[in-house]
């Protein structure tokens, strides 16, 4: 089987293939990498392979910053010097060293800005390309894992989870590069003196382990407090979804004591929080200080007995002061690495989601297509559901209209999500012209298969960009042409701005009927031989309908179309109707047959009218 | 599954955006196991919070409607404030005292010769000291903030949530649900980070500045002049610089943020169509030029951390160099003492720090201003439906509503109601039929002064809906949408809703006349079953039950029923026919149907077409009448309709 995935990666920018229509010009490169497949790697390693992609930038990073940390630890050896000089007895000038500082002070500029542009360079393109990674593996799913997942959730991991992955692999360097320069800070002070360096050092092991307990202790508060604020999040969604609810009911004082109740809650923990924080960390911040009063004293002490210069107080002062935030950071190194690895399970967790839907090695392209449709003894069912369609055999001619009617539930939806193979069948098999969908190209195969959903979805750009959503390469001419056939060139030209007018989120500004005309339109524009419109107008008022129809049928007139619908007007678009009930065809014939004859048809016709009126 | 479990997991992040996910549902799963120990350790210390009584009035009171600043939010808290603000000094200036002390004991108990280790011992013990009192006044100081943080932003969750009780149904259709979870969500968290840590931390930075500086003129005023000019002038305008360029980074990556979810969100959503129209590729090179805009977006801001960092870096090194140059030269001269210098340096390293943590919290401080400037906005937006300054308590009403010459349309200069003139007389119930967008429903919504009425008046019991209180009007009326929203809870919570103080006997009456027994006795706790957000484990017609028998609890006196059979199965339909002749008896009601099976049991019929009311009578009269509903029924007829007027 070949994996969909690898390839769009790699040859995105290449030449389009025939049955996709691309209509914008790629400014920005893609990941050149992908994340290691090998679920059993530790999840950083399996992360390795896109910070690879950028080592360069990556290096760069870390060797001017490790340049402009050894210029920093230098000073206060210096200053040292200089101090030694100074001290009564010595007076001696120091122009060679403030010269010598000088120089020390710009190249040490100068290296770290390259290091922070080096970072920040590989910090943002390992952002990238995670975003573009998990947003090109996402495209290529099968609708089957959008069924069971929260779309809202994975945005959120699309978002936050990359973030703190990408934060962790940026800053986890160069923070043990730091460290690393606490090693040659500590050399330099072992060099001025063994027993102060000793001395000084002593409380930086204390720090690390009382921050790491610090934050033993501040998680289980944090995680309390996030608990709590995601009730007030819910309380709050829940007032917004159900505004005329709690308005009608003048409820809105009981609703303000429930948040009020839900707040009080989230600021004792956030009180909680502050206190716990209170307890630990000022012991974390000024043990440097009980070290810099250590270094004093024993400091001194060694000047008087003239086993230390004084300039040693000052240097050791300026070394512990470097050493702090790298110690300091240590303990949040590790916090990091917990919320990175369990943000990089949660990336992976999509990333090695397999698409369902995939092509065969050898598949050929669908061309030339008649219009003939085959549902071969069809079984089917949503992923470990019970069967919805059982043993469902139907042939549809080359440019036959067919209509299918069910009740709700009955399996209608069904049967249309499955000729452009969004699903596979459990058994059976569904061919057009003789052609099993599952041996056919995805790309050919969805080209001549147009579908319009009940839930028209229409995007947040232009109308004209909404019609030729499948064909971003269409003129005008064939836009508009599509919308006079789908009934919605009159209502788009009355629009502000006319095709150019952009729709507002998901198309809310227009109406059902408006956006489900201009998802004909989208679907007409393509021009697919075999057409499917699932209730597509079931919010298209009854007298625009019958226009849309008049346009429609002449469109149907050499074109294999599959109508699902509740209303009689609809129907009368199909020559032949085939009854569903409980995934089985029950009967089929002209409407007028079926009518006359079968009790259950004229049933479902007579509720899911009444829906509708 | 595997992925089932895993799908439930929190946000690792320690969920900075727990609005994120906002309008699809919790983003929080739970806490993890590991922690569930520590976590009970802290919840059993937790005092029970007396639950709150707080009350709701549609119109703000003056001190309500200021404008919000940070400085009206924390001065209900004066005390925890003024007491913040003393540790915050108290705390700058005991950190600051050390090189002060190593100065002095240089001087004092190092100089060749003059060899003191009793100045030497009480310098360290003072060092010492300092430290411990830093310490104890932060330990204070975190308290006092939290507590001061957590205490504002309690207030500020009551107040944006009271404001978006008082906002009108038009703000809620017109406005994201996102971007309102967001308000109530992230940005009060913002300010939440901002007040706890961030403005100590920034007044603390600012006062150890100042004081270096001061101390810095007490040991040697030349030396001092020489090291402010040196490095102040260059330290503003670098300052001046970042701050600038910062906010413009700050915004252009917000922008650039906001397309890259924007796209994924809506390529999410828009799944199905992308891959029927095998958009796949051209998404993914559209989506691959969002992100590259993002990423240079970053970059911009990266460029100006990598200058500014690095370069207050040298500023320090470089001063520290000329301080040496010069200081150097005023101690050969016997100007300046050895411990002098050494203070003078010291401080100058400290100074830097600061600057520092500056370039480090600077993000939060814009998040805290910009989430102010949000909240500002929303809290500026008056509700479009309000109450008359003085608006009368609606006594108990009969239920005579009319429809008084009424004009109405959500868009200026498109109407969608002109003219109508309807009464309806207590008791009564009517039942509004037509085409889609007809303005059937918005005749419903102005009954309930869901929106005023551009021209005309709508009218209760004879007096002026614009005129009474919006609590006195409402808790008469009860509506039962189309979508029957629920809220998470029991059963039981949900039903009494409308009505908190309803006793279990009202329950059950209200129960059986909605002929919800059987679904309450199928339920694995009764009434006590806890339906799962918005309502998804039960079905859409036991969830129109539902707010069917919560609507009869809060016996209206007008009860509009809003298509609310619309969505209905054949089998729920017939329950609630049912239920509707026992729930219609002696109300005013309003049914606005597609079904006309459920017009036919209204005592009146109006069609409404065209933004007018075109006809109205009887079922019996208008099928005699031959007009618009007539036409109608015959279509309905014709395909099978229920005829049940017989």
């Amino acid at each position: 089987m070949t994996n969909p995935r690898l390839e769009p990666m790699f040859h995105a920018s290449g030449p389009s293939p025939a049955f996709e229509h691309i209509g914008e010009t790629q400014r920005f490169a893609g990941p050149r990498a992908e994340i290691s497949r090998d679920r059993n790697l530790a999840w950083w390693r399996r992360i390795m392979p896109v910070l690879k992609s950028h080592r360069l930038t990556f290096i760069g990073a870390i060797s001017f910053s490790f340049v402009s940390l050894i210029f920093q630890t230098l000073v206060p050896k210096i200053l040292m010097s200089a101090i030694e000089r100074l001290t009564p007895g010595h007076h001696q000038p120091i122009h060679d060293i403030v010269v010598a500082v000088l120089i020390i002070g710009l190249l040490a500029g100068v290296a770290g800005y390259l290091s922070r542009r080096f970072l920040f360079t590989t910090a943002y393109n390992v952002e990238s390309d995670l975003r573009n990674l998990m947003y090109e593996h996402l495209t290529w799913l099968s609708f089957s894992f959008y069924d069971r997942v929260q779309s809202g959730q994975l945005i959120s991991r699309a978002n936050s989870d990359i973030r703190s992955v990408q934060m962790y692999f940026t800053f986890a360097p160069q923070i043990i590069v730091q460290c690393g320069i606490g090693v040659i800070a500590f050399g330099f002070m072992l060099s001025i003196n063994v027993t102060l360096a000793l001395i000084a050092m002593i409380t930086m092991p204390i720090m690390y382990v009382v921050g790491i307990k610090m934050r033993q202790v501040m998680f289980p508060i944090s995680w309390i407090i996030q608990a709590r604020l995601a009730e007030v999040a819910a309380i709050v969604d829940e007032n917004i979804n159900g505004v005329r609810v709690v308005k009608s009911f003048a409820q809105e004082a009981s609703e303000i004591n429930r948040l009020a109740d839900a707040s009080e809650k989230v600021a004792w923990a956030y009180t909680k929080d502050a206190d716990i924080r209170g307890q630990w960390a000022p012991w974390v911040q000024n043990l440097p200080q009980l070290g810099l009063a250590l270094v004093l004293f024993f400091g001194g002490w060694m000047v008087t007995l003239g086993h230390a210069p004084i300039g040693a107080i000052v240097a050791f002062n300026a070394y512990l002061l470097m050493l702090q935030a790298p110690f300091m950071m240590l303990g949040q190194l590790v916090m990091m690495g917990q919320r990175a690895r369990a943000s990089a399970e949660r990336i992976f967790e999509i990333l090695d989601e397999q698409p369902e839907i995939t092509e065969r090695p050898g598949a050929v392209d669908l061309l030339d297509v008649q219009g003939e449709v085959v549902f071969d003894h069809v079984r089917f069912g949503y992923a470990e559901g019970a069967d919805i369609l059982q043993d469902f055999h139907v042939t549809i001619r080359a440019g036959e209209s067919v209509a299918l009617v069910g009740r709700t539930g009955s399996g209608k939806s069904t049967v249309a999500r499955l000729v452009a193979r969004f699903y596979d069948v459990r058994d059976g098999s569904i061919l057009i012209d003789n052609h099993d969908v599952r041996d056919v190209t995805l790309p050919s195969l969805r080209s001549n298969v147009g579908l319009v959903l009940d839930e028209p979805f229409l995007f947040s750009v232009s109308i004209r960009e909404n019609i030729s959503y499948g064909q971003a390469d269409a003129t005008l001419d064939q836009i508009i042409s599509a919308a006079k056939a789908a009934n919605a060139h009159g209502f788009i030209e009355q629009l502000p701005d006319g095709y150019d007018t952009v729709v507002g989120e998901r198309g809310y500004t227009l109406s059902g009927g408006q956006r489900q005309r201009i998802a004909i339109a989208r679907t007409l524009l393509v021009n697919p031989p075999i057409l499917i419109l699932d209730d597509a107008t079931s919010a298209i008022d009854v007298h625009v309908e019958a226009e849309i129809h008049e346009a429609l049928e002449a469109l149907l007139e050499h074109r294999t179309t599959l109508v699902i619908a509740h209303r009689i007007s609809t129907i009368a678009l199909a020559k032949r109707v085939i009854l569903l009930e409980d995934g089985r065809v029950v009967a089929e014939g002209t409407h007028d047959e079926l009518l006359a004859s079968i009790p259950l048809y004229a049933e479902v016709l007579a509720q899911t009218t009444s829906e509708n009126l | 599954m595997a992925w089932g479990g895993g799908w439930g997991g929190g946000p690792g992040m320690g969920g900075q955006h727990p609005g994120a996910t906002g309008g699809t549902g919790l983003p929080f799963g739970g806490i993890p196991q590991e922690l569930m120990d520590g976590v009970k350790k802290i919840v059993a210390n937790e005092p029970s919070h007396p639950p709150a009584t707080l009350s709701f009035q549609q119109l703000p009171s003056e001190a309500e409607s200021r404008r919000l600043t940070l400085g009206r939010m924390v001065r209900s808290h004066t005390g925890l404030f003024a007491f913040a603000s003393l540790l915050v000094v108290l705390i700058s200036v005991a950190s600051q005292a050390g090189p002060a002390l190593v100065g002095y004991a240089i001087d004092h108990g190092m100089q060749p010769g003059h060899h003191s280790m009793r100045v030497i011992a009480i310098c360290s013990i003072a060092y010492l000291s300092a430290a411990l009192v830093a310490s104890l006044f932060q330990r204070w100081q975190a308290s006092v903030s939290g507590r001061l943080a957590s205490r504002v932003m309690y207030d500020l969750r009551i107040k944006v949530f009271t404001h978006f009780q008082r906002l009108s149904l038009d703000f809620f259709t017109e406005e994201k649900a996102g971007v309102l979870m967001s308000r109530m969500t992230s940005d009060i968290e913002n300010l939440q980070q901002l007040l706890q840590d961030g403005l100590a931390q920034f007044a603390m930075q600012g006062l150890t500045m100042i004081i270096i500086i001061i101390a810095l003129f007490s040991t040697n005023v030349v030396l001092a002049t020489w090291t402010v000019l040196l490095v102040i002038p260059i330290l503003v305008v670098l300052t001046i610089w970042f701050h600038i360029s910062s906010e413009k980074g700050y915004l252009r990556a917000r922008d650039a943020i906001a397309n890259v979810l924007a796209d994924l969100s809506e390529s999410l959503y828009g799944i199905r169509v992308v891959t029927a129209n095998n958009r796949q590729r051209h998404n993914i090179i559209h989506h691959r030029n969002v992100v590259g805009e993002y990423r240079n977006a970053n970059m911009f801001t990266g460029q100006i951390m990598s200058v500014y960092g690095p370069v207050t870096i040298m500023v320090g090194i470089l001063s520290q160099a000329l301080l040496l140059g010069i200081g150097g030269q005023m101690v050969l001269r016997g100007e300046l003492s050895l411990g002098g210098l050494t203070l003078f340096i010291l401080y100058l390293n400290r100074f830097f720090q600061p600057i520092q943590l500056l370039v480090q919290q600077y993000n939060l401080l814009q998040q805290g201003r910009s989430s102010i400037i949000r909240l500002r906005e929303l809290l500026a937006i008056s509700p479009s439906v309000n109450e008359v300054p003085n608006a009368i308590t609606l006594p108990p009403i009969t239920g005579r509503l009319t429809f008084e010459d009424v004009s109405f349309g959500y868009i200026p200069g498109r109407p969608v109601l002109e003219h109508v003139n309807l009464e309806i007389a207590p008791g009564e119930s009517v039942a509004f039929v037509g085409p889609t967008g007809a303005g059937k429903s918005t005749l419903a919504k102005l009954a309930t002064r869901f929106y005023d009425p551009t021209a005309g008046r709508v009218l209760v019991d004879g007096v002026d809906l614009t005129t009474v209180t919006m609590h006195s009007l409402r808790s008469q009326l009860g509506v039962v949408p189309q979508e029957p929203f629920l809220f998470s809870g029991t059963v039981r919570v949900n039903l009494r809703f409308g009505r908190p103080g309803a006793t279990d006997a009202d329950i059950d009456e209200a129960v059986d006349v909605v002929g919800l027994r059987d679904l309450i006795d199928r339920l694995p706790n009764g009434l006590d079953t806890v339906v799962h957000e918005r309502g998804q484990t039960l079905s859409a017609g036991e969830r129109q039950l539902l707010a069917l028998a919560r609507a009869f609890l809060a016996r209206p006196r007008v009860l509009v029923l809003d298509e609310a059979t619309s969505s209905l199965d054949l089998r729920s339909e017939t329950i609630i026919e049912r239920a509707l002749d026992r729930m219609l008896e002696g109300r005013t009601a309003i049914l606005i149907a597609h079904r006309l099976t459920t017009a036919q049991r209204a005592d009146r019929i109006v069609v409404v077409d065209q933004g007018g009311i075109v006809e109205v009578g009887s079922h019996q009269e208008l099928v005699q009448a031959q007009g618009i509903y007539a036409g109608m029924y015959e279509a309905w007829i014709a395909s099978g309709g229920r005829d049940t007027s017989l």
